[in-house]
């Protein structure tokens, strides 16, 4: 930092007196106002935003990898069609399983031939109906193996609408991209949407305290003697 | 959805294992290892660590030719409930990862396998040596990995595994009541994989609780015990025998000791 | 102003102050947590529709039903079929691990032609039209030059659909070498042709008899029948039913019986036939039915009254003789009394004077035909075959002598005599050019493993349809693998121990893994390749529609249930031309018929007896122990790749041996190294040995573990029927 008597000193010494002046009247509020530890602080909020960038905006990217469905599945339309809500095609079997993404047998009931004039309809007749080929359905909702849902239990028994943990997927025109956790394998619909953490609605996350926290609300069983709440083995297997 | 919970009943799953019909033939050994995805090695024949949920073991009487005697005794996981039934069993109480647990609904000591980092303690504790480890990872030859059930995680290397009385199929049968509508489950909608398959019928499954389940009269037998009874280990698995010298077997006596 | 370390240093500050608020590493901790939680390599089951499909188990005789869990197109568990007449339910532990047979790393997965020499493992994959064509032109070959029946075919059974196909093509062909895997059916088939006077099997009303006398049968450890024997073991302790059993051994079964009596091995015919004398002597006998319906008493009784009093009994078997008294005396009082043999699970045929002798018991006390009792059923005839044209070379062939000896000369009676085709063919006796193997390992399960080795290396060209690289496919020239079980359909029938013959129907639970075909299309298609006159009796377009052809209107109910009960069956008229059951066949030479049947060996070099024995837990017919059951033998069985013996204390003492020790076993057909393992239910004097085990074949979970009991004990001809009247073998044990 330069000191007062250095500065007339710099004044007096110049030729031109308007252009000190004007120098030294022209200084950056920044430097006036840090002083001798100025280019640390900036160095450090460089560093900090530099790192937040990275953290928040290029380790996703990184961290996720974006897959394409097989298939561009328009959701809308086919509510729209076939009208039953998601159990038309999601269905329940009798023995009360779930049979999840339907197979290829289900959707060759109508599609044996192109109904439209989308061509991803057209990829989808080709290449899979008519090669009696199973499409390799990329499923966002996929839990660990450790995981037993029981689809019954939440959508018969309790009542739950399809939206609360999978979101408006049936409103949808066409499948968003498959984000896969390079590390984990599993969906970023599982976890990682919000990076933060913080769920906007009750799908943003699905893993284990997620499910925790609603069975705690509605049902308030203690089976468990370890942990006072739900036993291990009603979700796990 | 809460009232309806607390009126269910509590359900304590047992079985009941007829010593005197039990031929040794293996066939529960096998059913479990086949229901649970239970993995083998090429050389099977260090039992220290051989997993085998379901153990048979071999009793004799100890007696030279001709008095000798032998009786087979299977030995799943006892599920132990501790004193009163309230969940101490010596494996729960030991976890220092809550990778075992015991459910006060239906008495069934769970191990979750995602929980557990092998840190064995719960095999110390054991007194049955009802448990296991995964020493290496499990190897399927050339395709048999088809056989694999996917109601039954697969368990890698490090962790303990052990009988979970089926559990899956517990919850693969109030699926299918749920269903129908039903909150209840009939005795033969949910039984062992092991008692499934004895061709001799020497096992019983069910639930301990319910007068109407065939293990809760069989379990008054005056000839039935079970194991390391003074242990106080509390577990759910009784044994039949009309012999003395079995039912002696069952704990550790000294010679002149009274039961 | 600089930039000096102190703004580097803020940097990195900054950097960690913003890397802490960011997500990095907190996502990267709890995604890493997640992934030590479960290994990417470890196997992740898909989920799918869980389908059951009824079938029939065919791992071994008993013929179970069985419900397979599909998921999706996989097999996932195979359980015992509830409602089969067989087993309801209930299966044992080889068929539940069937589909590790199916899916594992034995199966022939292609046609294989040998390249190299014979077991050196050197093959190249052909392709079925390849297959089939040498095959059929080596037979063509043999025909032309007159040499057609020098073609045999060894098959595991011969009653099913499969199995009479390729008797039929011998048959047609012209060569009368069927021959069935030896058994101590042969010795069944054989007395009650005798007895009975025509060909029949023995059925068994045990679950209602009250009173079994087993002669070393292995009740619960698959006797007959293996889950319905043990089915019926359990429902006698509801009824009441009481259990002896004979045998040298503390078997399970002997162990679970009600009384258990030692016996010195290979003399249970003369406690049979003291035990009849005794019956006789207290008039014990149901005189009507001994009056009325059998011929020959007076001549039976003259024996066994004179040379097997009790006391002569007891100097044979080494039973006192009150034991032996009690023991008749509570037999013949039960009110339904059945007395069986066939030691262990009936793998031996033991001689012909054995069984006599049991059956002369259950004659004495006239349970036969009835309730609780034993029944003769004739064979089965529940399917409709078209008559097959035979041309001159074939009925030529036809008449030629078997290679077994079964049927012509001493051995008229005989149907079946393979134990002697490995003496017989490396004798040069017979003739062997081509042999077919069908649903067995005789290699393996042969006695006298040497001497079947020896015969294989004079029969030149040997074909194996076998679906596993088992020790007989693996020293083949040629294999074309059949589907497993679980891929076919196939009749599966079964009366062996059982009151009323079933047949089951074998469905396909997947479709087939590989590139292998049923047994019975590759035989037609030879046929057919043959062209006439060879392929005119062989009119089917496949297997499937052959099956439901002949099948006639049984088919529907077999594809719906699965099994059908034949419950017109059974045949209470004796065909004997005294029209009687005859007390000994009919045999003049009573003495030479009761002969006693001693173990082969000099007594001075080998004081000891090795007894073979049969486990649940080891699979010991043509199928090889699967990974599964291999996993339940228990570690004082085999340990490592060691086989151990059990040896009585005290014989052990003598010997130098303790538990664990290692010793040489000596017999006069070999020699092994084993490991002595210390058991107090076996008789002094004895060394017991599990059959199934010592394979060379296989895969790793099987191969090299443990010795093969047939390679140590050899074959001994009874003179009276030509059967196997091995029960074991004379013994050493030396120290290692």
């Amino acid at each position: 930092m330069s000191t007062p008597d250095d500065k007339t000193k710099e004044v007096s010494a110049d030729a031109g007196g308007e252009e000190a002046v004007a120098s030294f009247e022209g200084v950056d509020e920044k430097e006036q106002g840090e002083g001798p530890g100025g280019f640390v602080i900036l160095f450090f909020i460089i560093g900090f935003v530099a790192s937040l960038i990275i953290g928040w905006v290029i380790f996703p990217k990184l961290l996720y990898s974006q897959k394409r469905q097989p298939v561009d599945f328009n959701h809308a339309i086919h509510v729209e069609t076939v009208g039953n809500g998601c159990e038309s095609c999601h269905i329940f079997r009798e023995d009360g399983s779930y049979a999840g993404v339907p197979k290829l047998a289900q959707c060759a009931d109508c599609h044996q031939e192109v109904q439209g004039e989308n061509p991803e309809e057209k990829i989808f007749v080709e290449e899979y109906v008519a090669k009696g080929k199973e499409v390799p359905w990329l499923v966002y909702s996929k839990q660990p193996d450790c995981v037993f849902f029981s689809h019954t239990v939440h959508v018969k028994l309790a009542g739950m609408d399809c939206v609360t943990c999978h979101g408006p997927i049936g409103e949808s025109t066409s499948l968003k991209p498959y984000e896969e956790n390079r590390l984990t394998g599993y969906s970023r619909d599982i976890w990682g949407k919000s990076m933060s953490g913080i769920k906007k609605n009750s799908w943003d996350r699905m893993k284990m305290d997620d499910c925790a926290e609603c069975h705690e609300k509605e049902t308030g069983r203690k089976s468990s003697v370890q942990t006072d709440k739900d036993a291990c083995f009603v979700c796990h297997k | 959805m809460k009232e309806e919970q607390s009126k269910e009943k509590v359900k304590k799953f047992g079985m009941v294992i007829d010593l005197d019909k039990c031929t040794g033939c293996g066939a529960c050994m096998v059913a479990c290892m086949a229901e649970n995805n239970v993995p083998f090695k090429e050389d099977e024949s260090k039992k220290l660590d051989s997993i085998t949920w379901l153990r048979i073991y071999k009793l004799t009487n100890g007696k030279p030719f001709p008095d000798a005697d032998i009786c087979y005794l299977p030995r799943p996981c006892q599920h132990c409930g501790g004193k009163g039934d309230h969940g101490h069993s010596p494996c729960v109480s030991v976890c220092p990862a809550t990778a075992t647990d015991y459910n006060k609904e239906t008495g069934i000591v769970s191990q979750i396998y995602t929980r557990c980092f092998g840190c064995r303690y719960c095999m110390a504790a054991c007194p049955y040596h009802a448990r296991y480890f995964n020493w290496w990872d499990p190897v399927w030859p050339d395709g048999m990995e088809k056989y694999l059930s996917p109601n039954v995680s697969v368990r890698m290397r490090g962790v303990v595994e052990k009988c979970s009385f089926c559990f899956h199929r517990y919850q693969l049968a109030m699926d299918k009541a749920y269903y129908e509508g039903r909150r209840e489950i009939e005795e033969n909608e949910y039984q062992t994989a092991c008692t499934q398959a004895c061709p001799a019928g020497a096992i019983a499954f069910g639930d301990l609780n319910n007068p109407k389940h065939a293990v809760h009269e069989l379990k008054k037998s005056s000839n039935a015990f079970r194991l390391l009874e003074r242990l106080q280990t509390n577990p759910k698995v009784y044994y039949i025998s009309g012999r003395e010298w079995v039912r002696r077997a069952g704990d550790n006596y000294l010679k002149d000791e009274k039961k | 102003m600089k930039i000096d370390r102190r703004c580097f240093l803020s940097l990195g500050i900054g950097g960690a102050a913003g890397l802490a608020l960011s997500p990095i590493p907190w996502k990267l901790a709890d995604d890493s947590a997640i992934w030590t939680q479960m290994w990417p390599w470890t196997p992740v089951p898909a989920d799918g529709e869980t389908t059951y499909v009824k079938s029939a188990c065919t791992l071994c005789p008993g013929g179970c039903g069985i419900s397979v869990r599909k998921v999706d197109n996989r097999a996932v568990k195979i359980e015992g079929m509830e409602g089969h007449p067989v087993n309801d339910g209930g299966i044992c532990l080889l068929g539940l691990s069937g589909l590790q047979l199916l899916y594992g790393p034995t199966r022939v997965k292609t046609p294989l032609k040998r390249a190299g020499e014979r077991g050196e493992g050197k093959w190249v994959k052909i392709t079925w039209e390849e297959a089939i064509s040498e095959v059929a032109k080596k037979l063509g070959d043999l025909r032309e030059n007159g040499e057609s029946s020098s073609v045999a075919c060894i098959s595991g059974t011969d009653k099913g659909s499969v199995p009479t196909l390729f008797k039929r093509f011998l048959s047609v062909y012209g060569s009368p070498n069927f021959m069935r895997m030896p058994s101590v059916l042969d010795s069944y088939e054989l007395a009650l042709s005798l007895s009975f006077g025509f060909a029949a099997q023995q059925g068994f009303d045990l679950e209602k008899a009250d009173f079994i006398l087993s002669f070393g049968s292995g009740i619960i450890e698959g006797w007959g029948s293996p889950v319905r024997m043990i089915r019926a073991k359990s429902s006698w302790r509801e009824s009441g039913g009481k259990t002896v059993q004979v045998e040298p051994r503390l078997s399970n079964t002997a162990a679970k019986s009600d009384k258990w009596i030692p016996i010195n091995p290979g003399t249970e015919y003369a406690l049979a036939l003291g035990l009849a004398g005794v019956i006789i002597t207290k008039s014990l006998y149901r005189n009507d039915f001994v009056k009325g319906s059998t011929s020959g008493f007076d001549k039976f009784a003259g024996l066994v009254l004179s040379a097997y009093t009790p006391d002569a009994v007891e100097k044979i078997t080494g039973i006192k003789k009150e034991t032996i008294e009690a023991l008749a005396v509570n037999f013949a009082r039960a009110a339904k009394p059945v007395a069986i043999c066939g030691r262990g699970q009936g793998r031996a045929q033991g001689s012909l004077g054995e069984l006599m002798a049991v059956q002369a018991l259950n004659a004495l006390v006239g349970n036969i035909n009835k309730e609780g009792g034993i029944f003769a059923f004739p064979n089965p005839g529940y399917m409709a075959w078209p008559d097959y044209i035979a041309d001159n070379i074939a009925a030529a062939g036809i008449k030629k002598e078997r290679a077994d000896g079964a049927g012509s000369g001493n051995f008229g009676y005989a149907k079946n005599l393979t134990n002697r085709f490995a003496e017989t063919v490396k004798s040069g006796k017979a003739a062997v050019n081509v042999l077919f193997v069908l649903e067995s390992n005789p290699l393996y399960s042969l006695s006298d493993t040497n001497t079947v080795k020896e015969a294989f290396k004079k029969i030149p060209f040997i074909v194996s349809f076998s679906s596993f690289m088992d020790e007989t496919a693996t020293n083949s020239d040629l294999i074309l693998p059949n589907h497993v079980y679980l891929e076919r359909y196939e009749d599966v029938y079964v009366a062996t121990g059982l009151s009323k013959p079933v047949v089951s129907l074998s469905k396909p639970v997947v479709s087939p893994q590989f590139n292998t075909k049923h047994a019975g299309d590759a035989l037609l298609l030879i046929a057919k390749k043959m062209g006439s006159p060879v392929a005119d009796s062989f009119p089917w377009k496949s297997y499937g529609a052959c099956l439901e052809e002949i099948l006639g209107g049984k088919w529907g109910k077999l594809v719906k249930e699965g099994f059908w009960t034949d419950s017109a069956s059974s045949a209470p008229v004796f065909k004997t031309s005294s029209g009687k059951f005859e007390f000994a066949g009919g045999f003049i030479d009573l003495a030479a018929l009761f002969a006693p049947v001693n173990a082969e060996g000099d007594p001075k070099a080998y004081p000891l007896l090795l007894i073979p024995y049969d486990s649940m837990r080891i699979a010991s017919g043509y199928i090889g122990d699967p990974p599964f059951a291999v996993k339940t033998v228990e570690d004082t069985v085999l340990k490592g790749k060691d086989a151990l013996v059990e040896v009585n204390p005290a014989t052990a003492r003598a010997g130098g041996f303790s538990e664990g020790s290692y010793a040489i076993l000596k017999t006069p057909k070999g020699s092994a190294k084993v490991k002595v393992h210390l058991f107090d239910g076996i008789m002094p004097g004895l060394v017991a040995m599990p059959r199934g085990l010592g394979h060379t074949a296989y895969d790793n979970y099987l191969a090299g573990k443990g010795i093969n009991v047939n390679e140590l004990i050899g074959t001994v001809e009874d003179p009276a029927s030509g059967l196997d009247a091995a029960w074991g073998i004379r013994a050493n044990l030396i120290k290692a």
